[in-house]
């Protein structure tokens, strides 16, 4: 557990009448760019607080870069770069005092790095954070993250107001001189396609617990959406299959692992095997999801319009 | 290299990768020898984990269509098919029954498929045929 970038076993925050974080259990590895996916309001943001020490945890426990959370906080922020979901800094300092006022509690700062990225960001240096664009505090944060010198990055949502062009030399800039490296990247988002792109890891994450974690490319290979027609197939549903939807004699299963080896037990009694077919990560997600939703799981017929008229 | 991936389709990204390498050694557009760009070159062009290239380079290097030297260069290999064949023929096999399985559902006869075929392997013969002028004239 020690040699992963994040662990934590069992982790729940709750607050009044919500269960923000309700039992995760992350792993992490270190040298990958960990895409944690969820809908708003899921219990991303509250996880990233409770491994910076921003919260404490109800129950649980965590190590990041194999320091205790809550022990050893003051390791932790030393070697950990954070970009806040809100984007709020000191909104009368301009973004060059921030770089002075920030550089002074990281050991391995480096300000060439931080002149490179204003340049490259075109960053406007002088003028009050409270008075730049969205898209400008956004870059601000990006810069003081990526001069700190991190073995670790948590970003939460950092996209937000990046325009495309920002965004995609930002993705090089995380490729080519965080991962490259063999830093760790940890990127919070509710927009798939923002991530899909550049993680290796994903964990989706959902009502505080996580529905997923692996590699994005194993998940892949192996999920696959089996749709077959025949009567009195099986309802039941296995940690590796998930019926999805069912209309009429058509039912669709979302099945995680070796789906050729289901499809043919479904031929051997009886039913006609349409389609075997592979899923992009935003279809598992939108399946899962809706699967774990309480208000909709168990009642397949209910679910049955939107399912298939997104995977269709 | 022109490699192109797209993260939002259900093919694993080192998958991707694997096919576009292996298309342009068959198309005679990479030749026994050439280099490709590091990992780390590859990875922030696309945009992608260097991991997901990594992983494509050892799989294309188990398979002995590239070979890393020491220092971490990477290149094609001199002879890619250096297989038995018979081991050859089994990684082509399920490629040949997808082929048959869509051709039938398509309703097309075994003649038709067998011609489509054909004009496939024409196709890059003659691709083939126009680097390998572009190899001479360069030299």
């Amino acid at each position: 557990m020690n040699d992963m970038a994040i662990w934590t076993e069992n982790l729940v925050k709750l607050y009044p009448g919500v269960r923000a974080v309700d039992g995760l259990n992350l792993n992490v590895p270190r040298g990958v760019a960990y895409g944690f996916l969820g809908r708003n309001g899921a219990g991303k943001t509250s996880t990233i607080r409770i491994l910076l020490g921003l919260a404490r945890p109800t129950e649980g426990r965590g190590r990041v870069l194999g320091f205790s959370v809550g022990r050893e906080q003051v390791a932790i922020l030393e070697r950990t770069a954070y970009v806040s979901e809100s984007k709020a800094l000191y909104g009368s300092l301009t973004p060059r005092e921030l770089v002075r006022f920030t550089r002074g509690f990281y050991p391995n700062w480096s300000d060439e790095a931080a002149a490179k990225y204003s340049r490259m960001f075109e960053i406007p240096m002088d003028r009050p954070f409270a008075k730049l664009s969205q898209g400008n505090r956004t870059k601000v944060y990006l810069l003081l993250a990526l001069s700190q010198g991190a073995d670790l990055l948590l970003l939460d949502e950092p996209a937000t107001g990046l325009d495309p062009v920002v965004l995609d030399e930002f993705l090089r800039i995380l490729v080519q001189d965080v991962i490259a490296e063999g830093r760790t990247v940890f990127i919070s988002s509710h927009q798939l396609s923002d991530v899909e792109q550049i993680a290796d890891w994903i964990g989706l994450i959902d009502y505080g617990k996580l529905l997923l974690e692996a590699r994005l490319d194993d998940i892949k290979s192996q999920f696959r959406l089996v749709t077959v027609a025949g009567n009195g197939l099986p309802q039941t549903e296995s940690p590796e299959v998930l019926l999805l939807a069912s209309e009429g004699n058509f039912h669709k299963y979302l099945v995680k692992k070796n789906a050729d080896a289901f499809a043919a037990e479904l031929s051997r009694q009886g039913a006609t095997v349409a389609e075997v077919s592979p899923l992009g990560l935003r279809e598992i997600f939108l399946a899962l999801v809706r699967k774990e939703d309480p208000c909709t799981s168990g009642n397949a017929g209910e679910m049955a319009a939107p399912v298939s008229s997104f995977l269709s | 290299m022109l490699l192109h991936v797209n993260p939002a389709s259900g093919v694993p990204t080192y998958l991707q990768i694997e096919t576009q390498v292996k298309h342009y050694i068959a198309a005679g557009a990479l030749a026994p020898g050439d280099a490709l760009p590091s990992v780390r070159k590859l990875a922030a062009d696309l945009r992608i984990s260097t991991n997901t290239v990594a992983r494509a380079y050892q799989n294309l290097e188990r398979d002995g269509v590239l070979r890393t030297v020491q220092g971490g260069r990477t290149y094609v290999a001199e002879n890619p098919g250096s297989f038995l064949k018979s081991e050859r023929i089994r990684r082509l096999r399920p490629y040949a029954r997808q082929i048959v399985v869509e051709g039938t559902q398509l309703r097309l006869d075994p003649h038709e498929i067998m011609e489509l075929v054909q004009q496939e392997l024409d196709a890059l013969e003659e691709v083939n045929e126009r680097y390998g002028d572009l190899d001479r004239k360069s030299r």
